[in-house]
């Protein structure tokens, strides 16, 4: 059973729902961190340009102002060093080996004539060589040999030479990086809570209609007493099942006035009928002349083929309308056309028939016995009033794809070719057939009754061929259940 | 025999009324529901017939109604109607009968005496059925008429059981297919019949009285005398 709710959820259009709908979600919250991230990084960058634009304005002073003695070197140097140890965004616990800012001043000749920062500085010198420093502005400096860029500003001083600031952009990474793994995990976090919100959501809703869905396919077949289950809520789900019982409502009060009818014509047809033959058999029972009980007798005859066709014709007639009222009992086929043969096969073998029944075993079917009963006795009858002697009936019995098929062949004439495409339409029968053209419409009725279908052809070998297919019986737990109700065969009264 | 017929067609009842008088009944009629209660009460009948369409309650009910007030002879319900109600089938199980309208008199008269009879206190459980010099014995499946043996086979055997059973009542072919095949079908076809003839070529032997007859339009009965 959870294996079977397992595939149904993951055929259900839940997932398809929850992942479109995760896809938007997640496309939107990426696009809103993409913009906070840009936000973020633009904004570390403005402050270390601050930072940085400051720094390089005091240093340049400093130098301006710093005699230009054996001491200059040492003091401005030591100003630089002091200035590295501000740097903004530093990570905290870093060791005192200042490698993240570099100080450093060019004479006029562009040779280097101060230094403060990690190695020699001559790496760096052919980078601002090499690049195109703007002196208002801070800008990007790759040196070769570090893997990070440095953020570099600088400024000119009054004799000529050039002070540059180099901030390594390592750090400002570094936050980035780290504000950006905080992103993605909350990211992941939120798109996948939304989808578990989705999922449950709409497999809620949806197993509701799923519900809906059960409970109307299993309504239709002469069961319309049943409904939909509704819920409390008003929302458009519940709508659906109000409709969908407002709607069987009115099939069900249709279906009644069409019981009703055909039971009021049959009631009102039978009673006038019982007292014709009641009043024929009383003139029979009297002392009467052979002469007079001949007329009577056929009278009677063909009283009993009316009725037997006023039973038919209706029956066909609720069939067709899918109204046909059946009791389902649990029926085994296989049991039946045991019994079946041998009740006909005497009178077959009487007429020089010979019927064989070929059958794998137990084929049960939820099926109404007495209709199938009159169904079967319809077919044999039928082939022991058209089949010439010296023939064969076969019958197959088989269980194929969920339905019982019943092949009935024989080795006859087969179907008069003038009727063989009407052969279910009521009142066709072939140019020798003495009976009311109503059998095969009723076989066609019953299966159909059923949710079966009834193919009859002829057989390119010569004689017809009937094929019967019913609905199994779906599960061990109905035969249980059938068989602990008394066993009745008569469900439909003739 | 007294019987209370409870059917509301004037003309059905009329011409049942007096065919069952020809046949021996003694029977009072009732044209509804009301007056068939408090006839049942004041008088004891031996059987009732009982149609459920009447005018002022359903059969069924009434059915259930005079059980209740300790009327236990058996019912023969008539209907016009086409599907039978689960009720009938309950009472059918109780040992009533059912039959639809339009039915043949001999039919009907079948089932009253089977009904009669078959309420009457008899030995159902006996393990050995005997019928003039015929005997059945139910336990090995095997017939014998005259102390001879009979070659019957076990679809032969279960119909000269049910003909032992209502010896001396006839029994229609729909009760043969009713009882005997467990199938209420009207076939257009002798297959009863030719079940029967090839019985009698068992039973009925050369030189032997005849015992299963033939009733012309009605169905067949075992001699028990």
């Amino acid at each position: 059973m959870s294996s079977r709710t397992g595939r149904s959820s993951m055929r259900s259009a839940a997932w398809r729902i929850s992942l479109w709908a995760t896809l938007a979600f997640a496309c939107g919250t990426l696009l809103v961190f993409v913009f906070l991230h840009r936000f973020v990084a633009d904004d570390i960058q403005r402050r270390s340009d601050a930072w940085l634009s400051g720094e390089v304005e005091v240093l340049g002073d400093v130098a301006e102002r710093t005699p230009r003695n054996a001491l200059y070197d040492r003091v401005v140097g030591e100003v630089a060093e002091l200035a590295g140890k501000e740097v903004p965004n530093k990570v905290l616990g870093e060791s005192s080996s200042n490698d993240s800012v570099f100080f450093l001043q060019t004479g006029t000749d562009g040779s280097l004539r101060l230094w403060v920062g990690a190695g020699d500085g001559a790496a760096n010198l052919r980078a601002i060589k090499a690049g195109n420093i703007d002196p208002d502005r801070p800008a990007d400096l790759h040196v070769f040999g570090f893997a990070v860029p440095f953020r570099v500003a600088s400024i000119r001083i009054d004799d000529g030479s050039r002070i540059y600031l180099g901030l390594s952009e390592r750090d400002e990474l570094r936050v980035l990086r780290s504000f950006r793994d905080l992103f993605f995990f909350l990211w992941l976090l939120i798109v996948l809570l939304g989808f578990g919100i989705v999922f449950l959501t709409t497999r809620r809703v949806l197993s509701h209609i799923r519900r809906i869905t059960e409970a109307a396919s299993g309504i239709g077949h002469s069961d319309l007493n049943t409904r939909v289950p509704t819920s409390k809520r008003n929302d458009e789900i519940a709508h659906l099942a109000l409709t969908l019982n407002r709607m069987l409502d009115r099939i069900e009060s249709s279906m009644r006035q069409l019981h009703t009818i055909t039971d009021s014509l049959a009631h009102d047809l039978r009673s006038p009928l019982t007292a014709i033959r009641g009043k024929l058999e009383m003139a029979l029972s009297a002392e009467s002349h052979v002469e007079q009980i001949e007329p009577i007798v056929s009278v009677i005859e063909e009283l009993d083929r009316l009725t037997d066709f006023l039973n038919m014709s209706l029956d066909v007639a609720e069939a067709k309308a899918d109204a046909l009222r059946l009791t389902r009992t649990y029926i085994d086929l296989d049991e039946l056309f045991r019994s079946m043969i041998d009740l006909y096969e005497p009178s077959m073998s009487e007429m020089g028939l010979q019927i064989r029944l070929q059958s794998a075993g137990p084929l049960d079917v939820d099926a109404d016995a007495a209709s199938i009963h009159r169904m079967v006795a319809n077919i044999f009858d039928n082939e022991l009033k058209h089949l010439p002697a010296g023939c064969t009936v076969e019958i197959q019995l088989r269980a194929e794809e969920g339905f019982a098929k019943l092949i009935v062949e024989d080795n006859g004439t087969g179907f008069d070719p003038a009727v063989s495409a009407h052969l279910f339409e009521r009142r066709v029968k072939g140019r020798d057939s003495n009976g009311h053209g109503l059998g095969l419409a009723f076989i066609d009725a019953v299966a159909r009754a059923h949710g079966g279908a009834v193919t009859a052809t002829n057989r390119e070998t010569g004689g017809a061929q009937i094929i019967v297919s019913l609905p199994l019986a779906n599960s061990g737990a109905l035969r249980n259940e059938r068989e602990a109700l008394p066993h009745s065969t008569d469900a439909q009264s003739d | 025999m007294r019987l209370l017929l409870v059917e509301d067609e004037l003309e059905i009842q009329d011409f049942l009324r007096r065919s069952l008088e020809e046949s021996g009944f003694q029977v009072d009629a009732a044209s509804d529901g009301k007056t068939a209660e408090r006839r049942a009460i004041e008088e004891h009948y031996d059987i009732l017939i009982v149609d459920l369409g009447l005018p002022d309650q359903d059969g069924i009910s009434l059915i259930l109604r005079l059980r209740q007030l300790g009327v236990k002879a058996p019912v023969l319900i008539l209907s016009a109607r086409r599907s039978v109600d689960d009720r009938v089938r309950g009472l059918e199980q109780g040992g009533d009968d059912y039959l639809t309208k339009p039915f043949a008199l001999a039919e009907l008269l079948a089932r009253l005496r089977n009904l009669l009879k078959r309420n009457s206190p008899a030995a159902t459980e006996a393990t050995r059925l005997t019928v003039l010099d015929l005997e059945l014995d139910l336990l090995r499946r095997e017939a014998s008429r005259g102390g001879e043996i009979l070659q019957l086979t076990p679809q032969e055997f279960v119909l000269l059981e049910y003909f032992c059973r209502n010896a001396g009542r006839v029994v229609t072919r729909s009760m043969i297919l009713d009882k005997v095949w467990g199938m209420r079908i009207q076939p257009d076809t002798n297959v009863v019949d030719v079940h029967v003839y090839r019985l009698r070529g068992k039973v009925d032997g050369k030189g032997q009285q005849p015992l299963i007859r033939t009733m012309r339009g009605v169905g067949y009965v075992l001699k028990d005398r």
